[in-house]
């Protein structure tokens, strides 16, 4: 337990990313509440910034400050390395995930029951899917470089094959190619599953990014709790 | 200290970066309450062996036990201060803040970020921090003295004698002699693709250790690895 709190201590103290991003999220969140709260119809709209900067904040990287000494403080605390780099994560995603929850209040109390749509299935899983795969991704890289290599490739298929970003796959459902695609956008593009509630066809689509999103943090933590932290200036 | 548990255990360690081997069968043991001095010229492997000892790096060959357990595995019940130097603080916290990660008390109320000390300032919180946690069953410092003032040479000095005194394994890294002379039961001579380790009364008979001494000591094993 002592390991435990020592890691939120660390991490309240070090966060994996730059202050100024938390005081984004902070500017961001306040600024969609306001516009939520005079234009409640803006609600499903409101995640997607959230989603954005959750996007860079959990691209934090863990190898860089590693190498560098900076967490030699936890590391030989915390007594656990699988704990450190859970704790690495959590730390990252944290002020999105409050963010989100804070504007899906919000919204409840704005909108109504369905809290705008914010608390959807769809959008719990695009949540999810910018909170975690960014992450792993980013692991063994420098910081925000997982969430710029995203958006470089969102931004070259939306100019070279934009219907690769486009996802109908209740209207031809029974269609293979079309439920691929659909798996396919959700993993690329989270933020088109925003305020849908997912059944059926579209729902079994997002399992295979479900799936990774899952996978992507369990072997990021399994491999990198495994490698050496040699500091940089040492070798 | 002859009858002290052994808490630090290196068996024919060997590291390497890539093709380059920094050294090569290592061994030695480190009993609690004693403490080990590692010295060599710049690239010998200090820093290597000491996060070795940390879990942070494995050795490519050979054994580094804690306790008797591997490094990262004894973390878990060995209570470790590692401190490599002021350059790896992270620089954007503040230094109240940080040095209050040892024990919770502030070890240097100074509301400014660690950027923004002077190297000798930033050495001092970075050492005060790890070594505030007490009980500590292992000591592991690279290059502590880098940048201080005598005063901060001296609280140094006197803390790792009480550490040592109270049961801790001390094993601190320099590269200058005189940090190191007559602190130490142990000497470990880094020399490139040799080590060699010599106990206090090896290098002096009589008498402390002394920096003339060490480096005496020193110049005759570096002769022999370069001739």
């Amino acid at each position: 337990m002592s390991g435990w709190l020592y890691m939120f201590r660390f991490f309240a103290v070090v966060p994996p990313m730059p202050r100024l991003m938390i005081g984004t999220f902070g500017v961001v969140t306040t600024a969609i509440v306001a516009v939520v709260a005079f234009n409640p119809s803006r609600a499903p709209q409101a995640l997607t910034p959230v989603l954005l900067l959750q996007l860079f904040a959990c691209s934090s990287g863990f190898d860089v400050p590693a190498r560098r000494g900076h967490y030699d403080l936890l590391l030989t605390h915390a007594g656990s390395r699988r704990l450190v780099l859970f704790g690495h994560w959590m730390a990252s995603a944290c002020p999105g995930a409050i963010c989100w929850l804070a504007l899906a209040a919000t919204c409840r109390v704005a909108v109504g029951r369905d809290a705008g749509g914010l608390l959807t299935t769809g959008s719990v899983a695009a949540v999810c899917l910018v909170s975690t795969i960014p992450w792993a991704v980013t692991l063994r890289l420098p910081r925000f470089s997982g969430a710029i290599g995203w958006l470089l490739m969102v931004a070259v298929l939306s100019l070279v094959a934009p219907e690769a970003l486009s996802m109908d796959v209740e209207r031809s459902s029974g269609d293979w190619r079309s439920w691929l695609q659909a798996a396919w956008v959700t993993l690329v593009y989270p933020p088109i599953l925003v305020g849908r509630s997912l059944h059926g066809t579209e729902a079994l689509a997002t399992v295979p990014a479900l799936l990774v999103a899952m996978a992507a943090p369990t072997i990021g933590i399994w491999s990198a709790q495994r490698r050496d932290i040699p500091l940089e200036a040492a070798q | 200290m002859i009858g002290a548990p052994v808490l630090v255990s290196v068996r024919g360690a060997a590291a390497r970066y890539g093709r380059r081997e920094v050294f090569r069968d290592l061994s030695f043991d480190l009993r609690t309450g004693q403490a080990l001095g590692v010295l060599g010229p710049n690239g010998a492997g200090k820093t290597t062996l000491l996060r070795m000892l940390i879990g942070c790096l494995s050795p490519v060959a050979g054994d580094v036990r804690i306790a008797g357990f591997r490094p990262r595995d004894a973390l878990r019940r060995t209570a470790v201060a590692y401190f490599a130097g002021a350059a790896t603080l992270p620089p954007a916290v503040r230094a109240a803040a940080w040095g209050a990660l040892g024990n919770g008390e502030v070890v240097l109320p100074d509301r400014r970020p660690i950027r923004a000390l002077s190297q000798g300032l930033k050495q001092l919180l970075g050492l005060r921090t790890v070594l505030s946690r007490h009980p500590l069953q292992l000591v592991v410092l690279d290059e502590p003295w880098e940048g201080l003032d005598s005063e901060s040479s001296r609280w140094l000095n006197a803390t790792l004698e009480l550490k040592r005194d109270r049961g801790a394994a001390v094993v601190v890294s320099s590269h200058r002699l005189h940090d190191l002379a007559g602190l130490c039961d142990d000497y470990l001579f880094l020399m490139p693709h040799e080590a060699r380790l010599l106990k206090a009364p090896e290098i002096s008979r009589v008498g402390p250790v002394t920096a003339a001494l060490l480096a005496d000591t020193f110049d005759k094993l570096r002769e022999r690895t370069t001739g």
